[in-house]
């Protein structure tokens, strides 16, 4: 058993729930229908997701893990739990280092906003000062290729230049913890190349990486260890191979080239 | 690239720990620590999103200037017209000083309203003190008062060489007093007010879509309350005859209003030309940290539970 200090990141029975309406948002009409509703009349249906469900684990220094998992599975949730992003319904988190985010939905950019600016604002966030700042931009700018494209606003990006800048932004922070979720299917085949040997790098610098892809030949390549979530609960853990085959095994389709390949 | 050194650790406080909790407060100091490190943040995302604001406008800018004046053009005409007293051009002036003030406080309050529901990719990818989002907010709204002080300066200059040689008896409400420094300390209690209720009013928001809509027609007749388009004198003299449990109707007004006593403080200052009263101040500073420390809490102690409601 490894003590406190070795992990990287430390699940304890960690539950997440999501509490569902079926009103898309709540108002004001909404809560006034549901008062107008009265008790024995149907109320507003609640339905309690549990994203996650009393997942324990640890993770020491390190560990390049690979999650796999249907869609639904709580992989992402997982991911934003580990961030801060939301916080546990039960259980408990525990990191040690700084963390590091590139998660499915971008990373937080505005439209309207250049590039050099949503990197500036991706980076205070993160909590840098300035003048690491200028020096990160160098980094992010070179690793991104985006040429003029950086200095217009992000708006007329194609999806393959936003995802660059995400990934360029995401690797370049210099995280204790890096977290990415499906972030490897940027961009052209040139760049995912590209990203995969940085990838490469980043694993090779004894950091913990935390990859959910699809593309299980890139787990298989750069995992140490995965594990295997289904509808929330975490099925199995071990080392890639065993993991992706047990993973493809229950999906029924066998190691077929589709599965390995970045679809 | 290296791997992280220990002093890099240490920097950034190497371990977080993540519980369940129910509307409780994180620990606030290293919250505070993070809040004040990311304050560039909340600047730079005021002025970035100001600049995005004004990407489709051909004017630009302008309107952060045209729009009070505009409207204290309205208001002025409205007040001549309705009450038939004509306070000229004095009186122009200091409505448009009252609105100037006021637009600011209306705009932490309307900006803030919306800084946590539009800032919903920020808060789903990264971590960070959320309190952040209405930090800038407030700091949008005083960048957009910024442009109002020196179109004011002009507005007031240009009046004084006017209004003593019309002699409308509005003269004496035209006199330059070292009490207009007051106003810089007036802004401080103001931002420090519209912060608190910005984080208030984020959070109604969240939890409460419609809070924005309403949200218009509130701070149209907060302001008909507050004492912006009267003095603070005039708003007591109207309600003169009406008290409610023996406490003048005046009085509620003015001090169960958290912007009453601040925007009297103005009144005092601007029309008045004399240093304002000591309640008027103690109640304004009062206000102002009831608001911060009742936000704070209301905000942060449910900030956590934010990125699972957007």
């Amino acid at each position: 058993m490894l003590s406190d200090s070795e992990f990287a990141v430390r699940l304890e029975h960690l539950t997440i729930r999501y509490r569902t309406t079926y009103e898309s948002n709540p108002t004001l009409k909404g809560a006034m229908l549901k008062f107008g509703r009265g008790r024995g009349e149907k109320r507003r249906k609640v339905r309690v997701v549990e994203a996650v469900k009393d997942v324990s684990f640890g993770v020491p220094h390190g560990t390049v893990l690979g999650i796999v998992g249907s869609n639904g599975a709580g992989k992402s949730t997982l991911m934003r739990a580990v961030a801060g992003i939301l916080p546990p319904s039960e259980g408990r988190i525990t990191v040690d280092g700084r963390v590091s985010t590139l998660l499915a939905l971008g990373v937080g950019f505005n439209g309207f906003l250049s590039g050099r600016e949503n990197i500036m604002l991706g980076c205070l966030a993160a909590g840098l000062e300035m003048d690491e700042i200028a020096l990160k931009y160098e980094q992010i700018t070179e690793f991104a290729e985006l040429g003029d494209f950086i200095d217009m606003p992000m708006r007329t990006y194609s999806s393959g230049m936003y995802g660059r800048l995400a990934f360029a932004v995401s690797v370049n922070m210099d995280p204790d913890i890096l977290l990415i979720d499906e972030a490897l299917s940027a961009g052209d085949a040139r760049f995912k190349e590209k990203s995969f040997n940085k990838m490469k790098e980043l694993c090779a610098q004894a950091r913990t990486i935390f990859i959910v892809s699809h593309a299980l030949g890139t787990i298989q390549e750069l995992c140490t260890d995965a594990i295997w979530m289904n509808q929330g609960e975490l099925i199995k853990r071990g080392s890639p191979e065993e993991i992706t085959e047990s993973y493809l095994r229950f999906l029924k389709v066998g190691p077929s080239a589709i599965a390995m390949e970045d679809v | 690239m290296t791997a992280p050194s220990q002093a890099r650790r240490e920097l950034y406080g190497s371990r977080q720990v993540y519980e369940p909790h129910k509307a409780s407060l994180p620990p606030m100091g290293p919250y505070l620590r993070e809040f004040w490190r990311r304050r560039r943040f909340a600047y730079e995302l005021s002025r970035t999103t100001q600049k995005a604001d004004n990407f489709d406008s051909k004017l630009g800018s302008i309107w952060l200037v045209l729009n009070p004046l505009l409207l204290a053009t309205v208001y002025f005409l409205l007040i001549e017209v309705i009450s038939q007293s004509s306070s000229g051009l004095a009186g122009f002036l200091h409505i448009v000083i009252g609105l100037f003030t006021w637009y600011f406080v209306a705009g932490c309050i309307s900006l803030g309203a919306t800084s946590v529901t539009s800032g919903g990719k920020l808060i789903l990818n990264q971590s960070f003190p959320r309190a952040l989002l209405p930090l800038s907010s407030v700091i949008s709204a005083f960048l957009r008062y910024l442009p109002t002080i020196p179109v004011y300066l002009v507005m007031y200059s240009i009046g004084l060489l006017i209004v003593p040689a019309s002699n409308t008896g509005s003269k004496a409400l035209m006199r330059p007093s070292w009490a207009m420094l007051w106003h810089p300390a007036l802004m401080v209690i103001l931002s420090i007010t519209g912060f608190g209720l910005a984080m208030i009013f984020a959070t109604m928001t969240v939890y409460f879509r419609d809070t924005n809509k309403f949200l218009a027609y509130m701070l149209r007749m907060w302001l008909y309350l507050s004492p912006v388009l009267f003095t603070v004198d005039a708003l007591k003299a109207k309600m003169d005859h009406v008290s409610i449990f023996g406490v003048h109707l005046g009085n509620i007004l003015i001090y169960a209003n958290p912007l009453g006593p601040a925007l009297g403080i103005m009144g005092d200052v601007w029309v008045k030309g004399v240093a304002p009263a000591p309640v008027l101040v103690g109640a304004a500073i009062a206000w102002a940290l009831v608001l911060l420390f009742g936000g704070a809490w209301i905000f942060i102690s449910r900030e956590r539970d934010f990125a699972v409601r957007l």
